[in-house]
């Protein structure tokens, strides 16, 4: 029983990172038409920018600000840079992406050299609960509660604001927004910039689950999101969120149960999911 | 008259012919690394032709190709490794059934979706089957060896000839004759010509009484096919097979060598898996930990400035040239 209990705790908090690092992935995929396939770099670059500051200044609040701003301009820089000159052509911006994964991994690598880095968790998250007869790291709890909250925050934009009423608009339609004289550059831009920036973010604060994190993480944390979205659907914060704890549950379980297929556990929830429902689980359209 | 038109012709394939010409007598001339590099060259050229039967053609952005180049490879490793059936006539037609089999499957999932989502079901299950490969634990480990790879398969023998290096370049250079030639007739069947209206205009195609589905269902498994025999004529070549040939980043190069090949012409494949494998084979001799950001910068410089390919612009630059 004890084991079960903390296995599903560890699969909700998983699937609280997964939720951050999904959300971003679904925006852009929703409004632009295109998957990012850098996120995954994208996340392990605020990783690394809030770790060093992590332990450069001891704040973890910092460290936080610190990565979601770096991974940030980094979305920005592949954004501005690159994704705009390629207007409409949804294939070749999925394929820049894709060559910027080697360039920043390779970047990084150059700079930073190859060692994963490990977690930093602050003395306000340090401790741990015991829950049924299991002890639990209460920094567990705290990542849950910081998805919960950002989370809410992307519902409430998402769905209460006006600026979430454009983006959704914009996913259903951007050519008619367009023509109401509503410029859905700066909502573009501004989705990839805060995408990037909860990526990078989420890797700061999820890092305290994993322990450490490498560069082989990014293309893995792609993937799981890739999946998330594609199980909970595409363009909005709840689908996201199911899609997310889905995942993350399967895959702990999985894990601590059914090491010999933990790797694909995922993908065989993914493949289910597409052929019973293709749109996802709460998809908008397809 | 008839003499201008045999002249037009001379001039329209002499290129190709010298092309043939040039890889046919390479092992008289070449150092045996150049050899194994053109080896290398036509079997990537081979698994880029059937990617862009699926992306050039048919209007599949299927991101996970090198999943079933990958599953041929394993699979005659297997049998070779730890079943000891090393007769060719038994693990390579098995490899390439494997192949196909995994293709009727995949092709079955992915086609519920279309666009950018077709490109992320693919790319999920080729890290599925990257997944797979890669897990070292329980019998699976064992079997694939995890990340570790799989060797021990050395050239093959045929009908009691035993292949080296030169003569297993003339057996890829045929094996890639004979499967681009299959691939060239198809695109220009009736069948490769409804797969063409298909990707211009999918709803047009369903109009005029296309089962699209159904074309495009079995354009995903001729793909999956000519992935496994190139798949095949690898793991003979390389004698090993670690999962780095199967995950994403196998399936990303072969994008990036179609696209600079030109992506519809079939033929710009081989020109295409030419450029990069000849940059890499130059490129890992003085800097091989920064080939990865050069491939990286190469494939945004070619996908914002030059996504019409080598193919159609040196045909362009030959027929400018001919009309002077």
């Amino acid at each position: 029983m004890g084991t079960v209990v903390a296995t599903l705790l560890n699969g909700v908090s998983y699937g609280m990172v997964l939720f951050l690092i999904a959300s971003g992935l679904s925006l852009t995929l929703g409004l632009m038409g295109i998957v990012n396939l850098a996120h995954g770099v994208i996340f392990v670059l605020g990783g690394f920018v809030g770790l060093f500051v992590a332990r450069a200044t001891g704040s973890f609040l910092l460290a936080v600000l610190a990565g979601g701003i770096a991974s940030g301009v980094a979305g920005l820089i592949i954004e501005r840079g690159f994704l705009r000159f390629l207007y409409k052509q949804n294939l070749p911006q999925v394929l820049v992406t894709f060559g910027f994964i080697y360039i920043l991994t390779n970047l990084m690598l150059w700079v930073c050299g190859p060692q994963p880095r490990s977690a930093f968790v602050p003395s306000y998250f340090a401790g741990s609960v015991v829950i049924a007869g299991v002890s639990f790291p209460f920094h567990r709890f705290a990542i849950m509660g910081i998805g919960i909250a950002i989370g809410a925050v992307l519902w409430w934009l998402q769905e209460k604001t006006k600026v979430g009423a454009i983006i959704r608009a914009g996913m259903d339609n951007a050519e008619m927004v367009g023509g109401l004289g509503i410029n859905l550059t700066p909502i573009n831009v501004g989705a990839f910039f805060f995408g990037s920036a909860i990526a990078g973010a989420s890797c700061v604060i999820g890092v305290q689950l994993f322990g450490s994190v490498g560069f082989g993480d990014g293309m893995d944390m792609l993937l799981v999101a890739v999946a998330v979205i594609i199980v909970g659907g595409v363009g909005s914060v709840q689908g996201a969120l199911v899609g997310a704890l889905l995942i993350g549950i399967i895959d702990t379980f999985g894990r601590v149960y059914l090491p010999a297929i933990s790797q694909y556990t995922m993908y065989l929830v993914l493949i289910l999911v597409l052929v019973v429902r293709p749109s996802g689980l709460l998809g908008r359209r397809l | 008259m008839k003499m201008k038109v045999r002249k037009a012709r001379l001039f329209q394939f002499g290129p190709a012919g010298v092309i043939a010409l040039v890889l046919l007598t390479l092992p008289l001339y070449a150092d045996l690394s150049i050899v194994s590099l053109f080896t290398k060259i036509l079997i990537f050229g081979l698994l880029v032709m059937s990617l862009d039967l699926l992306v050039g053609y048919t209007g599949l952005s299927a991101f996970g190709h090198a999943a079933f180049f990958g599953i041929a490879a394993y699979t005659i490793a297997i049998l070779i490794k730890h079943f000891g059936i090393t007769s060719f006539w038994l693990a390579a037609p098995a490899g390439i059934l494997m192949a196909v089999f995994a293709a009727c499957i995949f092709g079955l999932v992915a086609l519920r979706v279309s666009g950018i989502y077709f490109l992320l079901i693919t790319l999920a299950m080729g890290q599925l089957v990257y997944g797979i490969v890669h897990t070292s634990v329980g019998p699976l480990g064992a079997l694939t060896g995890g990340s570790d790879g799989l060797g021990g398969v050395s050239f093959p023998e045929i009908m009691g000839f035993s292949f080296e290096a030169e003569t297993y370049y003339y057996f890829t250079f045929a094996s890639f004759i004979v499967c681009a030639l299959l691939l060239y007739w198809i695109t220009r069947s009736p069948f490769g010509y409804g797969l063409q209206g298909i990707r211009e205009n999918a709803i047009r195609a369903r109009a005029l009484g296309y089962n699209t589905w159904l074309y495009q269902y079995i354009a995903f498994i001729i793909g999956g096919l000519f992935a496994g025999i190139a798949g095949m004529l690898y793991v003979y070549y390389n004698g090993f097979i670690s999962p780095e040939g199967v995950g994403i980043g196998a399936s990303g190069l072969l994008w990036l060598m179609l696209i600079i090949g030109g992506t519809g012409t079939l033929w710009g494949s081989l020109l295409g898996s030419g450029v990069i494998l000849t940059l890499q084979y130059f490129v890992s001799g003085f800097t091989p930990e920064r080939w990865p950001l050069i491939l990286g910068v190469c494939f945004v410089a070619v996908i914002m400035f030059y996504r019409g390919g080598l193919l159609p612009q040196l045909i362009n630059l030959w027929n400018r040239l001919m009309e002077r």
